[in-house]
Parts: C-alpha cells; structure tokens; sequence
C-alpha cells in the first residue's frame, strides 16, 4: 500500500463523519437513507484498506459486502 | 479472526435490527430519547476510534517493516484513542445517570446501554490485548509474531466497525 493512502483514507473518514453530525443538523426528507449510506462507505474504508481486505481472496470480499449491503437494506425497509 | 468478526457484526447487526424494529412500534418515544443523546459526544468518539484504527494500521506496516521503534510509538498513540474513547464514553454515562436515564427507563435507553455498554466491553478487552502487545514489544522486539500482530489489529478495527455501525443507527437515525 502506497505510503499516504492510509492517511488519505483517514482523512475522508474524518470528513464523512464531520458530514454525517451536520447532515441530521438539517432538515431532509431522505436523511437516514444519506446516514446509512455515509455508514455504508466508511465501514467499507475501514475493512478494505486499515483491516487490508482489498488483498484478501475475493470471496471474503463478496462475503463481507453482501452482508453490509443486507444489514443496511433491512434497516433502510424497516425505516421506510 | 475474519470469522468471529462475522460472528460479531452479525450479533451486533441483529440486535441493532430489533433496535430499528422497535424504534417503529414506538416511534414517538424513540425520537424523544433520541433527542437526549449527545451527537457531538457521539461524532467525537468516532473520530477518536477511526484515529485510533488509523494507527493501528499504521503500526502493522511498521512492524512488517521491521520498524520496531516507529511501530511503538503508532501502538501507543492507537492505545490513547481507545483511552480517549473510553474517557468520553464514561462522561456521557455519567451524564446519562446524573440525570435518571438508566437502562430500564424506556425501552430505547434499554438498548442504548446494552448496545454501547457491550461495544464498551469490547473497546476494553481490545485495550487489554493491545496493551499487552506492547509490553511484548518492549521486552522481547526480536521475537514478535506478525500472526499475534495481526489478530489484535484485527479485533481492534472490529470495535471501529461495531461503533461504526451503532453510532448511526442509536445516535442518527430518526
């Protein structure tokens, strides 16, 4: 992994958390939606590039996601 | 790892599910005490884990590296985010106490503290293994296992993941 992707990578995760506080500071019909997405992305962040899952086998990638994805549909139906 | 992880976000992912399904049946007093959590609280917690777990990932490459010293200095500033963590976490608790939101107040607040308080247990387990990684760095620096390097860093981010994902979902989600 390249010297300043970790770095980048903290970076966008400091700003989408700064984003998500301001985000429910605002009145929007979709929030949650924008709130589990913003969620969606930095847990994403996290496991590929600080836990290294980019380089893991491809089926714990597909494993990985699809269970995020499912975690966040349901709620996303329960809420909707 | 990777497995008791998934065995780990499936548990909290269920339980925050039935969280979420509750918070429908009762709507109103779900948003109501979700008005009494402090989301700047919450938004500094997570900065402190996602620091703490940027550390962390730095302090794998150092020691892949060889770099014994740099690797040191990266596990303890990880250590000090999950110190700080713990250190906000407490005064929120506090605060929550102080003013008679305990766990069996409402329905919300029951998941609230069993929800945070079992993310809490985990954040201190991780600081139990990581502190005693770093004394194993100290004392022996030639012989550190990268397997034993490895599965701490791994159960540390989980507790980045789990806040992660409870953060949205308690604090957020109206």
């Amino acid at each position: 992994m390249k010297k300043n992707t970790l770095l980048s990578i903290w970076i966008v995760l400091v700003a989408l958390t700064i984003i998500t506080a301001l985000i429910t500071k605002i009145e929007l019909k979709n929030t949650a939606i924008v709130i589990l997405f913003l969620a969606f992305i930095k847990i994403i962040s996290v496991v590929f590039y600080f836990m290294e899952l980019k380089k893991a086998h491809s089926f714990w990638k597909f494993l990985f996601v699809t269970f995020l994805t499912s975690q966040m549909l349901v709620i996303i139906w329960l809420v909707f | 790892m990777w497995i008791i992880i998934f065995i780990e976000l499936i548990t909290f992912g269920i339980a925050l599910i039935a969280f979420v399904y509750n918070g429908q049946e009762e709507p109103d007093m779900f948003s109501e005490s979700r008005k009494l959590l402090n989301i700047n609280y919450g938004a500094i917690n997570t900065l402190f884990l996602l620091t703490s777990g940027y550390f962390m990932a730095k302090f794998v490459g150092a020691v892949k590296g060889r770099k014994i010293k740099m690797a040191t200095s990266y596990l303890r500033y990880s250590i000090i985010g999950g110190l700080l963590f713990l250190g906000l976490k407490g005064i929120e608790y506090y605060e929550k106490l102080e003013a008679g939101y305990t766990i069996d107040f409402n329905t919300f607040f029951t998941y609230y503290w069993m929800l945070t308080l079992f993310h809490v247990i985990h954040v201190v387990v991780g600081l139990v293994i990581l502190g005693s990684l770093l004394i194993g760095i100290r004392r022996n620096k030639k012989e550190l296992l990268l397997e034993d390097v490895e599965a701490s860093a791994a159960f540390w981010h989980m507790c980045d993941l789990i806040w992660l994902l409870l953060f949205p979902i308690i604090y957020l989600l109206n």
